[in-house]
């Protein structure tokens, strides 16, 4: 990651044409080759960027940074005030919720919470469309695969039914039935988990955690 | 589309629809708006998240029908800012121009075409005095509960009872129960579960009006106040059996001026923090409060109090405690008590139509 802190213009010269007038402020080379200039100000989004991937000629004084759709970056520093380069390494990704991934975990530890009698057979089920969330058995032996949501949302629904097909692809496993579980989960989602024969189960991520062990409740 | 309105008229409209617009879109990012219909001088505001709809009619100048989705937090803001007067508000090509004193905005609308339609109300109505409700209201909703993890307790229970109707909520560390004689809302053993998020607007709503309609579909309530129309779809499921919660009798009874408990809860209350308990200490003549929070300090308060039944301590949610005793109402409020682990009831004297009952919490 290079930083450069400096008094620039930019202009910009692909689908339209746009100018940042003289100003001071923060170039960000990023390791793929994505430029991008901020502002003293803002929370994300920059002044102006370029995707990766792109070519840039440092000529000192200017830079031009040009994609492969011929758009062009072009800035001119009058003074650089600050520039210094790091080394980042990979990224490990933006956990988006970690509530979901810590329900999923301590479901596979209490299947009971579900419904009583499932066994766990797998956590992250392999499938050619993604790994399914708990696949476990019941006191039955039938196969039940689990989709695991912190808001059961119908696209979750969908998602479990697209696991359920491709499961019903492997003869050995048997009938297979779907059971969508949330901390809640929406009216339209369980009217369609219903309308495909899943079941839907609402639990408590307090509850299972242990952290309302302790506290006296009416019911 | 094209009218003109009053600033404060039209920034009320669209902050009281804008609360059932919601930030959470999901697949329906329109959702996010507020539908705006002009027909003649009457300006239809609508705000909906599926679950809750809030609509308003204004009267407007109108000069062009038509209708228009605009963001609805961006539209609030901007009326809001505009100096005091007319604003005039037209879609103009692929913008609305939203103008008031000598500022002007164009603002990019949501698709029209993605604006979910509404069911119309159920036609059968039925009004009611809306001071009892917006009172009853308010003793009533604040004990449902707010975790979306248990959907039903979000909800107040409207039940039919011989005397009239009967609102229950609880959140499973308290139950509220309030009884409104005369109102027939309900046909016999009829019950409905409506969120408690809906009727918070509700009584919102109630404040300044003398009638409250109310129309009843299968799936949805709608309430009608003056020029405001709040939907709600229903809660579908079992509410708990709350009936067996209530004892018949309580050996203990404790009664207490409801003004000083008020302020000796609100003092205590300092030194109860991380939601440390209240204890309660009762004898034959007083009512000692002590809160303790380690490492920080305790407080301690009495209060003149007649007991009768057997001396006790019991603790409480402060916060719950005090939620209950502002609720009662009246000059006094008894506390009944069975034993330091068992639901208490607050109520009011001389108010029957109302108890709040009260799991304690244990301490050391």
């Amino acid at each position: 990651m290079r930083l450069v802190i400096a008094r620039c213009t930019v202009d910009y010269n692909g689908r339209l044409s746009a100018h940042l007038p003289e100003a001071i402020r923060l170039i960000m080379v990023k390791a793929d080759g994505c430029v991008a200039i901020h502002a003293d100000g803002g929370a994300y989004k920059p002044l102006n960027w370029m995707n990766a991937p792109n070519t840039i000629i440092d000529n000192g004084d200017h830079w031009v940074v040009t994609n492969p759709k011929g758009e062009q970056l072009i800035i001119t520093l009058l003074e650089v005030i600050h520039e210094a380069a790091h080394e980042l390494g990979d990224d490990p990704g933006l956990q988006k919720d970690g509530v979901e991934a810590h329900l999923q975990v301590l479901l596979a530890a209490s299947p009971d919470a579900i419904e009583p009698g499932l066994v766990l057979v797998r956590r992250e089920y392999p499938t050619a469309i993604g790994p399914i969330d708990l696949v476990c058995r019941d006191g039955q032996g039938q196969v039940v695969a689990v989709e695991v949501k912190r808001r059961g949302d119908i696209d979750g629904v969908e998602q479990l039914a697209r696991y359920i097909e491709r499961l019903h692809l492997d003869s050995s496993l048997g009938a297979v039935r779907g059971v969508f579980v949330a901390q809640v989960v929406k009216p339209q989602a369980k009217v369609l988990a219903e309308a495909r024969g899943f079941r839907w189960v609402e639990v408590d991520y307090d509850e299972l955690r242990g952290l309302k062990a302790d506290d006296l409740t009416l019911f | 589309m094209k009218f003109r309105c009053e600033r404060d008229l039209l920034a009320d409209a669209l902050a009281t629809a804008g609360r059932a617009a919601t930030g959470r879109t999901g697949t329906l990012p329109v959702l996010s708006g507020l539908r705006l219909e002009l027909v003649g001088d009457k300006l239809t505001v609508t705000g909906t998240d599926l679950e809750l709809t809030i609509q308003l009619e204004i009267e407007v100048g109108g000069e062009r029908d038509g209708g228009v989705v605009l963001p609805a937090r961006l539209a609030a803001d901007i009326v809001r800012s505009l100096s005091a007067g007319k604003v005039e508000v037209s879609v103009d090509g692929d913008d609305v121009s939203i103008a008031g004193g000598r500022s002007q905005f164009a603002v990019r609308p949501l698709s029209l075409d993605d604006y979910p339609r509404l069911a119309a109300p159920a036609s059968s109505a039925v009004t009611l005095p809306s001071g009892e409700v917006g009172e009853a209201l308010r003793q009533v909703v604040r004990a449902a509960s707010t975790d979306e993890a248990r959907p039903i307790l979000t909800g107040v229970l409207l039940t039919a009872e011989a005397e009239g109707l009967r609102m229950v909520a609880t959140d499973s560390y308290r139950l509220a129960v309030r009884d409104l004689p005369g109102a027939s809302v309900l046909g016999a053993d009829q019950k409905v579960l409506v969120p408690g998020r809906a009727l918070s607007e509700l009584q919102r709503l109630v404040g300044h009006a003398s009638e409250l309609t109310l129309r009843l579909g299968e799936r949805d309530a709608t309430f009608e106040v003056g020029n405001t129309r709040l939907t709600t779809r229903l809660i579908e499921g079992e509410f708990p059996n709350y009936r067996q919660l209530i004892p018949a009798s309580y050996p203990n009874k404790l009664t207490v001026a409801r003004e000083s408990l008020m302020e000796a809860i609100r003092r205590v209350k300092i030194l109860a923090r991380d939601a440390t308990p209240i204890r309660l200490q009762m004898s034959a003549d007083s009512l000692r409060l002590t809160a303790i929070t380690q490492d920080v300090g305790n407080a301690v308060e009495e209060l003149d109090a007649v007991l009768e039944g057997t001396e006790l301590t019991v603790a409480f949610n402060p916060d719950y405690f005090a939620a209950g005793v502002e609720a009662v109402g009246g000059d006094e409020v008894t506390l009944e008590t069975l034993d330091a682990l068992k639901p208490a009831v607050l109520r009011g004297v001389g108010r029957p139509e109302y108890l709040y009952l009260l799991m304690p919490v244990r301490v050391p």
